[in-house]
């Protein structure tokens, strides 16, 4: 009996330590995970920095009122627990999370959110993120009634709406009161601060940053938010961000297990060796969709430059680029420059982008004589037999174009772009440039035409004003324009101050939709595909809900732990 | 003599120094573009005004040069755009990284260089003609391909670690074993750096041991009945050193302003890398730190050189006396 | 030894000069159905060689298949090539495979020889010309100029070249023409070069000065230039040709650096260099060995130098009057 009791014992124990992990089993506490990522981070205050590793360290260590979920894209509460709105959507009022405190201590209160926003619309500050949090042209208000609670007023109705403090990582007053007091608070937070003088509520805390080679974050055992069954977040005990400026060391490291993910997605050509890694066992290998930008091919057409320039004729009429749209097989551009996995597009928005995306775009299809017709249209034809057009004076259709230097998705795009545009008679001089030189001649206008990926910040258009109105700063093809230089550019502006303003959703659909179309019918900027994006782990990972803006898994950080 | 000797070399370097780190400085301003590009294509116009504020770039070239000449005299070199922090503190901690590897590279270099080469030099026997194809191998592969294979086998075999100075793990280790992670990582770019300096040294040992092995003096030992290993080692050998020195400082100073191809792709954090991100970022004043740093290193190199070339030369020293 | 190397050398300028003709498909032309394609295997059928047309399968995957059912002969002497395999027959034939673009990475290879390996021999001679030069005055003079011309030296090795490099660029025209473009990195190239030269070359003519044939020649009333021209500066020529063959890779590989800052040849003209950082980018050593060719080419000529030059400088031995 008593043998049996034991042999029932040891079985039960045998049983307990043989842990096949079922399928609801809880994600396992601890453990450390190493993403790369391609360069150092600026600062820790991203209230005054945006290069991309600033913008990953504030989500893993600052929390923001309210979350955008980058794979749902829809609004989820945060910092704030929950929120009542006017019916006019200009007064907001939230209510905060009761007991969040920070990493040091100290309790999170509504003077922490009044003293961020003082910091983004102070002037000495020159915070980056100061366009981006406005309403109707005003900056948004804020009072707190009380430590729980924040009242914010738009000016203005503003589309977006709260959507828009997403933006706005919530900084801790009791840190840096003093430098925005004292007119410092530009070089407050810089990358050279000892770590134990930032505090955020974020699920890390930053250790120790070891400039050239890496940043280490420890997990915030003060972070409040609660996993499923109740016990805290996040799972991982230390998070480690390795930085490697090269893209195929990175790429070595991840296969070879040093690495376990990165925050960029692959290039097509790596594919092949990542299919292979996958298939013994290492990584996993995840295709997050089509991406939210393509790359541009665009002249510059900025009439005060280029005005005495004779080409500039014939490329300010929208039929030159009408006809190079026509010009392009999209499906040959995708098969070399993407290896087939990219979609055509016609338009900066890409089907990535649900939200917003128009599939009724007007398209080019290929038709090269059709091309052909339209630059006969305008009188540029093959005169003299010898492969160029040019225009009744005789001047030929020869552009020099810029790229970056050693992106192979550039190279091979503007190849494929010169076959393609020579079969019509316009050649194309290629000139790649180093990225600082490139970036001086295209914000001087010191160019005949550019081919580049402008990565747009946000999905929401009504985020992206620098692009779409005639003065905005990203309006590459003829930046910061004191008055729309054409009557479509002034329509855009027109429409697109009336969808950031509007309430309607569906309102603000049509008319984004009315924008794509003038800009398709017009085609300041051509665009030919949309790649999909790969992206790989490895396979210790589990949590992971990828997304197609960066950074694809980190987002998600606090729910992301290690296989036992 | 050797007092008035270094004392004018240590005022040619100071001056080598000033004079590279300025004309670095007249450089940056004149290559297109300037830090402002890092801060990418949509920066609002405040934003570019207040860094070209902050790196001295509103002012003119003489202008900024002669604010950093001021600060410099106080050892003040600036703050780096990319890292945030004072120029000093990166280039001094890059140039001790760098000076590690430098100083594990030549050893290296060194104790497999001179002595394969006086071995295949002095004969010509079935392993001196390995060693000389071996050599010959070493030097025909760019260092940017060694380097990529030995990353390559290292993260593939994983014997060692595929690059970087540390582990993530050292933050949290004691004295000895942050030394011994260090002394792990250190194997990969000291190899891809020493061996084709080893057979540099190797094929400039060989060759000139052999040249040294003609002359009349060691055919006189030689007749006078001194063994082969004694007139190769005390005869012919440090009268075969003159090419070898003169190559010794130049290699030195190489090695310590940093090879940047051999640091990039095995992650070191040393001086190369750093240039060449600083460079590439148009930082202007890290620029102009690394470079006063290499010339420094530079100067140091060619000193210690033509220090042993004076010991392995007696001439020399008397005609320096002279 | 001295042979096969100079054979070797041989050989390979004789492949750059009549590469038009060896090449079986023009550098630049890029076939789209065949990105990254495996080399073309040659098989023998009825006692003629013959290959198989390759079909693409998937291009993500980069995955071909030969066509069995349609051998295509190789044709000889046709076209003004050696042998080649016309499209419509079922080309293209790919002896080391293509690269991201669908070009011939062989004839790329051979054509790239000209451009690589004629801009790095004139560079590196012209580079150990001034080096010698300049070594040369530096150590045979001693004194104040020694020390000017060593601490120049010096000032020139430390200075950002890139730098400079960018900064000529920024002065010309965008676009500039393949010949333009070889002069400028000719002459950049020696200007990095002889300060590495000059070094050695000092140091050795240095202690040569002292040696008894050269006072007793500058005794017999020989003139500065005749001592070092005749006499001590051959002896630093095991020094010299040491240095050729590592400045000889260097600039092949350096030139693909210069390109990145814009420096460098356009992309219709293959160089080595550029080859292999398009390979290195690639990230498929082991799958994808043949994209490395250039590495090899580099090393066989590089091999080829060192085997030539071996044993070459006299020991510095009798005077002349």
């Amino acid at each position: 009996m008593a043998a049996g009791l034991v042999a029932a014992l040891l079985l039960a124990l045998y049983l307990r330590s043989d842990e096949t992990p079922s399928p609801a089993a809880a994600p396992r506490r601890g453990g450390q995970i190493v993403a790369s990522i391609r360069g150092e981070p600026r600062s820790f205050n991203r209230l005054v920095a945006r290069d991309q590793p600033t913008e990953l360290l504030t989500i893993l260590t600052q929390g923001r009122l309210v979350r955008i979920n980058r794979a749902t894209f829809e609004l989820e509460p945060w910092l704030a627990e929950k929120w009542d709105s006017s019916a006019d959507g200009r007064v907001h009022t939230l209510h905060l999370r009761p007991g969040v405190t920070w990493s040091d201590g100290a309790a999170f209160t509504s003077a922490d959110v009044l003293f961020s926003l003082q910091a983004v619309f102070d002037p000495k500050a020159q915070s980056v993120l100061a366009d981006s949090l406005l309403a109707g042209g005003q900056p948004i208000r804020a009072t707190a009634p009380d430590a729980q609670t924040v009242v914010i007023r738009f000016a203005a109705p503003s589309g977006p709406g709260l959507r828009l403090l997403d933006n706005l990582p919530i900084l801790p007053r009791h840190k840096l009161q003093d430098a925005l007091a004292a007119g410092r608070f530009a070089s407050a937070w810089s990358s050279g601060t000892p770590p134990a003088e930032l505090a955020g509520t974020g699920p890390f805390v930053v250790r120790e940053y070891q400039p050239g080679q890496r940043v280490v974050l420890d997990r915030n055992p003060r972070y409040w938010r609660r996993a499923a069954d109740g016990g805290p977040l996040p799972y991982l005990d230390r998070l480690v961000l390795e930085i490697v400026p090269e893209q195929n060391a990175e790429l070595l490291r991840l296969q070879s297990g040093e690495i376990d993910l990165t925050t960029g997605e692959l290039r097509p050509e790596d594919y092949v060796p990542i299919r292979q890694a996958e298939e013994r066992g290492r990584l996993r290998l995840i295709e997050l969709g089509v991406g939210p930008d393509a790359d541009a091919f665009w002249f510059c057409l900025k009439p005060e430059v280029k005005g005495k320039d004779p080409r500039f004729a014939f490329v300010r009429r929208p039929e030159f680029r009408q006809a190079i749209s026509h010009a392009v097989d999209r499906e040959t551009f995708a098969e070399t420059v993407f290896l087939g996995a990219a979609v055509p597009v016609w338009g900066p928005v890409t089907p990535g982008n649900r939200g917003w995306f128009w599939p009724d775009v007007p398209r080019y299809p290929h038709d090269d004589a059709r091309a052909r017709a339209l630059l006969a249209g305008i009188g540029l034809e093959d005169r003299d037999g010898n492969g160029v057009v040019e225009d009744a004076r005789g001047t030929e259709a020869r552009f020099t174009v810029l790229t970056q230097r050693g992106i192979g998705g550039y190279e091979r795009g503007i190849a494929v772009l010169r076959e393609e545009l020579g079969r019509i008679g316009i050649v194309l001089d290629i000139a790649p440039l180093e990225f600082g030189a490139m970036i001086q001649r295209m914000l001087a206008c010191d160019y005949d035409a550019m081919y580049y990926r402008p990565v747009a910040s946000d999905l929401d258009p009504a985020g992206n004003m620098d692009f779409w109105l005639s003065a905005g700063s990203a309006h590459f093809w003829n930046l910061e324009q004191r008055a729309p230089a054409t009557d479509w550019e002034r329509r855009i502006d027109t429409l697109m101050l009336e969808q950031a303003a509007s309430l309607d959703p569906e309102r603000r659909r049509q008319q984004f939709t009315a924008v794509q179309r003038i800009f398709a019918e017009n085609v300041p900027v051509l665009y030919f595909v949309a790649p999909r994006m790969y992206y790989a782990h490895s396979v210790r990972l589990r949590g992971v809900v990828p997304s197609v803006q960066r950074p694809p898994v980190l987002w998600n950080a606090d729910s992301l732990s290690v296989a036992p | 003599m050797l007092v008035r000797f270094l004392a004018r070399r240590v005022a040619f370097a100071l001056v080598l120094v000033l004079v590279v780190s300025s004309a670095a400085l007249l450089l940056a301003r004149l290559a297109p573009g300037d830090v402002t590009s890092q801060l990418g294509p949509f920066a609002s116009a405040g934003e570019v005004a207040g860094t070209r504020a902050r790196f001295d770039l509103d002012r003119t070239p003489s202008g900024q040069w002669l604010l950093w000449l001021g600060r410099a005299s106080r050892f003040d070199f600036g703050d780096s755009f990319l890292y945030n922090r004072p120029v000093r503190g990166l280039v001094a901690r890059a140039a001790a990284n760098t000076a590690v590897l430098a100083a594990a590279a030549l050893a290296v270099a060194t104790a497999l260089g001179i002595p394969l080469g006086m071995l295949s030099g002095s004969r010509r026997s079935a392993a001196a003609a390995l060693i000389r194809g071996l050599s010959l191998v070493c030097l025909s592969l760019p260092p940017l391909l060694t380097s990529l294979v030995l990353v390559f086998i290292a993260a593939t075999t994983r014997w060692l670690p595929a690059g970087g100075m540390t582990s993530v793990d050292a933050l949290d280790m004691r004295w000895s074993a942050w030394l011994a992670d260090v002394a792990l990582h250190l194997p990969l770019p000291t190899l891809a750096l020493a061996l084709p300096i080893a057979a540099t040294f190797e094929r400039l040992q060989a060759q000139s041991i052999g040249d040294a092995l003609q002359q009349p003096f060691v055919l006189a030992a030689s007749a006078r009945g001194v063994a082969p290993r004694d007139l190769i080692v005390r005869h012919a050998w440090p009268v075969s050193l003159r090419p070898i020195c003169a190559v010794y400082g130049l290699a030195i100073g190489a090695l310590l302003s940093g090879s940047f191809v051999v640091e990039f792709v095995t992650a070191w954090p040393g001086l190369g890398r750093l240039m060449y991100e600083a460079l590439r970022a148009r930082d202007i004043y890290l620029v102009a730190g690394c470079a006063a740093m290499g010339g420094l290193f530079l100067a140091v190199g060619s000193l210690i050189g033509d220090l042993l070339l004076a010991a392995a030369d007696p001439r020399l020293r008397e005609r320096r006396a002279g | 030894m001295k042979r096969a190397g100079r054979w070797l050398l041989a050989l390979v300028a004789l492949v750059a000069v009549a590469a038009p003709w060896l090449a079986p498909n023009p550098p630049d032309r890029s076939f789209s159905n065949s990105l990254y394609a495996p080399p073309t295997r040659v098989h023998v059928v009825a006692w003629k060689p013959v290959i198989y047309p390759q079909r693409l399968i998937n291009r993500l995957e980069r995955r071909f298949q030969e066509d069995v059912t349609r051998p295509a002969p190789l044709r000889w002497f046709t076209a003004g090539r050696l042998v080649s395999v016309p499209e419509a027959d079922g080309g293209p034939l790919l002896l080391l495979g293509a690269d991201a673009f669908g070009r011939d990475i062989f004839s790329r290879l051979l054509y790239g020889a000209r451009a690589s390996l004629a801009l790095a021999a004139i560079s590196t001679l012209a580079a150990l010309l001034v080096g010698a030069l300049v070594g040369g005055i530096a150590g045979y003079a001693g004194g104040l100029l020694d020390d000017l011309l060593s601490r120049f030296t010096e000032f020139v090795l430390v200075l950002p070249a890139i730098y400079v490099a960018l900064a000529l660029r920024a002065a010309m025209p965008l676009v500039l023409p393949p010949s333009t473009v070889f002069v400028l990195l000719a002459a950049i190239f020696a200007l990095l070069g002889w300060p590495i030269v000059a070094r050695g070359v000092r140091a050795i003519v240095a202690s040569e000065r002292e040696r008894d044939y050269v006072t007793a020649g500058r005794a017999l009333g020989a003139t500065p230039w005749r001592v070092l021209s005749r006499h001590v500066l051959p002896a630093a020529a095991g020094y010299l040709s040491v240095q050729a063959t590592l400045l000889l890779p260097a600039f092949i590989l350096a030139e693909a650096t210069l390109s990145y800052v814009g420096l460098g040849f356009p992309d219709t003209v293959p160089t080595w260099g550029t080859m292999l950082q398009d390979a290195a980018n690639v990230s498929l050593v082991g799958e994808a060995p043949w994209m490395l060719a250039p590495a090899a080419a580099i090393f066989l000529v590089v091999l080829a130098v060192n085997l030539s030059v071996q044993g070459t400088g006299r020991a510095p031995v009798q005077l002349e009057p």
